[in-house]
């Protein structure tokens, strides 16, 4: 089990630079953040000081993070599973109003080449219309393009995901609320949001004109992208159905990259009119199979489900509950591979938050006995799973604990 | 540390008149759930979760400012429980437009916010607007997302009835 509660020296260096170099940031993010107790151990950009951290593995094994802290998106790498760390190099520029929700957090995507596209939320002003930028970096990782916004439509864009396909392009997508202007104009009320996209052909340089997949998502919750074995992006994202149901659906594109019909995950029956602020998850096989968790608190059913869909998305499987109901069971997020898949999440008992794991080896058909896995006294980010193509690894950024990348010794 | 303690210091300070200020939101802390149930037990209260960053809160927020003027009988509580905590100069403001300022306002003031939610209900997960409506004998009406003004109006009545 490897335990990064201490980190190398070389990040200790680090931490001491960084804190002579943004303490003028840090104190302003402090004092921006003065009314609510911290959610992090520190306020500069060290990684230990970091609320979200994201992480991907590159073509050649390295492993990437990207981070925020001390109001700013930060990178680097690790040729040794995260033990050392390479020098963290700012993304952001200036002091960005980042989006701090619980479902935001910075996105990091490689492709073969090496590009390294990073993208990621902030507030544009006080009504916390948010504005989504993108940046890349074409010399591995040693410096970034200037952060652009993804469209320039300047009207709320948050809830970003970003991911290349297998030939290269960049695909991104988000929850856009420009289609209320229309509907203020004409009078009508317009709940949510919408799901938009646009693709990169030169490894996230430049991106395509945006485009409508979806009209009246929720406007609140991460979106799960995945790609299927073709090569085309998959999105499932908490939608509004007749009657302010806030259940969950997915959109299939096509080989013209363009989104197919939305069909519906479940029928979870959750009318609401609030944010759930919990999105889901997705992860699609070699198989072809889709692989969905998500939350819900529905007349029909209440707390974590998972479900999979052997044709495309079109139908899915009975929802199976995730998790002890009475233990708050929330975050879930999936990962398949060659050999399993896997589902991590989080539980609460008042006290402590436990990673709770548990696997399947035949396609999602049958599950393994849930397991703790970790657990922290304080407050902590979304479980997340990677891959390196031969080992799961749960990652885990923790306030008490700092960030923990961790071998599933349960996968193989 | 010393800022919680004198948050504290203040709130118990405040407590035993729960004298409402339109100038500062009391700290709510791990335990303040406890207090403030015993300190209104015996009175109809309602007590409304609510957020700067959630839209169906903007709608809300008036309607309840409105209830608090015709039912004096009724305590009306707010708890900022923003998913996105922000400061709470945004949440007096709101409060002020909404006519809530006399209400007894709290902000969430923990970085584990979790383990607040978990005192009140070990199943709520955070969304907000959330209202809860407490009778003198204790009973809990919970309300998920916004309130209908009707159905507040039909449980001040049941209160006056009882």
């Amino acid at each position: 089990m490897i335990h990064h509660r201490r980190q190398s020296m070389m990040i200790r260096r680090f931490t001491i630079l960084a804190l002579a170099t943004v303490l003028a940031q840090g104190a302003a993010w402090a004092e921006m953040n003065h009314n609510h107790v911290s959610e992090t151990s520190c306020e500069d950009t060290a990684l230990r000081c970091a609320s979200k951290v994201t992480p991907v593995f590159g073509p050649d094994g390295t492993l990437w993070l990207a981070w925020m802290a001390g109001g700013q998106i930060m990178t680097a790498s690790s040729r040794d599973g995260g033990r050392t760390l390479s020098e963290p190099v700012q993304v952001t520029q200036g002091k960005p109003d980042l989006d701090w929700g619980p479902d935001a957090r910075p996105k990091i995507a490689l492709d073969t080449k090496g590009n390294i596209a990073v993208a990621f939320s902030t507030f544009r002003d006080k009504a916390f219309n948010g504005e989504v930028f993108y940046s890349r970096s074409a010399d591995g990782g040693k410096t970034f393009a200037s952060p652009r916004p993804i469209t320039d439509n300047n009207q709320s864009q948050r809830f970003e995901a970003l991911g290349f396909d297998r030939d290269g392009t960049l695909f991104a997508a988000w929850l856009d609320k420009r289609n209320r202007v229309p509907a203020a104009k004409a009078g009508r009320q317009y709940d949510g949001a919408a799901l938009f996209f646009a693709t990169s052909k030169d490894g996230g340089t430049s991106f395509t004109q945006d485009s409508l997949a979806a009209d009246s998502t929720c406007e609140c919750c991460r979106l799960g992208l995945a790609f299927d074995p073709s090569g085309h992006p998959v999105v499932a994202f908490r939608n509004i159905f007749e009657g302010s149901i806030r259940d969950h659906a997915i959109v299939t594109f096509n080989d013209q990259g363009r989104p197919g019909e939305v069909h519906r995950i479940s029928e979870d029956d959750w009318q609401i009119a609030a944010c759930p602020h919990q999105g889901p998850s997705l992860s699609i096989g070699q198989d072809g199979t889709y692989h969905v968790v998500w939350y819900t608190n529905g007349k029909k059913r209440k707390g974590l489900f998972y479900a999979r869909s052997k044709d495309g998305g079109k139908t899915f499987s009975e929802p199976l509950p995730v998790g002890e109901p009475g233990k708050g069971p929330s975050r879930p997020y999936v990962l398949t591979g060659a050999f399993a898949t896997a589902i991590v999440w989080k539980e609460f008992d008042g006290e402590r938050t436990s990673v709770k794991l548990m696997t399947s080896t035949d396609g999602g058909a049958t599950w393994s006995i849930p397991t703790t896995i970790l657990s922290t006294a304080d407050a902590s980010d979304h479980p997340l799973l990677i891959s390196d193509g031969e080992r799961y690894y749960l990652s885990w950024m923790t306030k008490a604990d700092g960030y923990i990348l961790q071998p599933i010794k349960a996968v193989p | 540390m010393k800022r919680n303690l004198i948050a504290t210091i203040l709130l118990l300070a405040a407590l035993p008149a729960v004298s409402a200020s339109d100038s500062a939101m009391m700290s709510f802390q791990r335990g303040s759930w406890r207090q403030l149930l015993h300190s209104h037990a015996g009175r109809p209260m309602l007590v409304h979760f609510w957020g700067v960053t959630c839209g169906p809160c903007k709608v809300e927020l008036p309607q309840l400012g409105e209830f608090m003027k015709q039912h004096p009988a009724i305590q009306v509580v707010t708890i900022d429980a923003d998913l996105v905590p922000n400061s709470d100069t945004a949440a007096l403001a709101m409060l002020r437009s909404a006519g809530l300022s006399l209400a007894e306002n709290w902000m969430f003031s923990d970085g584990f916010a979790d383990r607040l939610r978990y005192e009140i209900d070990p199943a709520w997960q955070g969304e907000i607007p959330r209202t809860l409506l407490i009778a003198a004998d204790g009973n809990i009406t919970t309300i998920e997302g916004s309130a209908e003004p009707s159905v507040l109006e039909k449980w001040s009545v049941e209160q006056r009835t009882k």
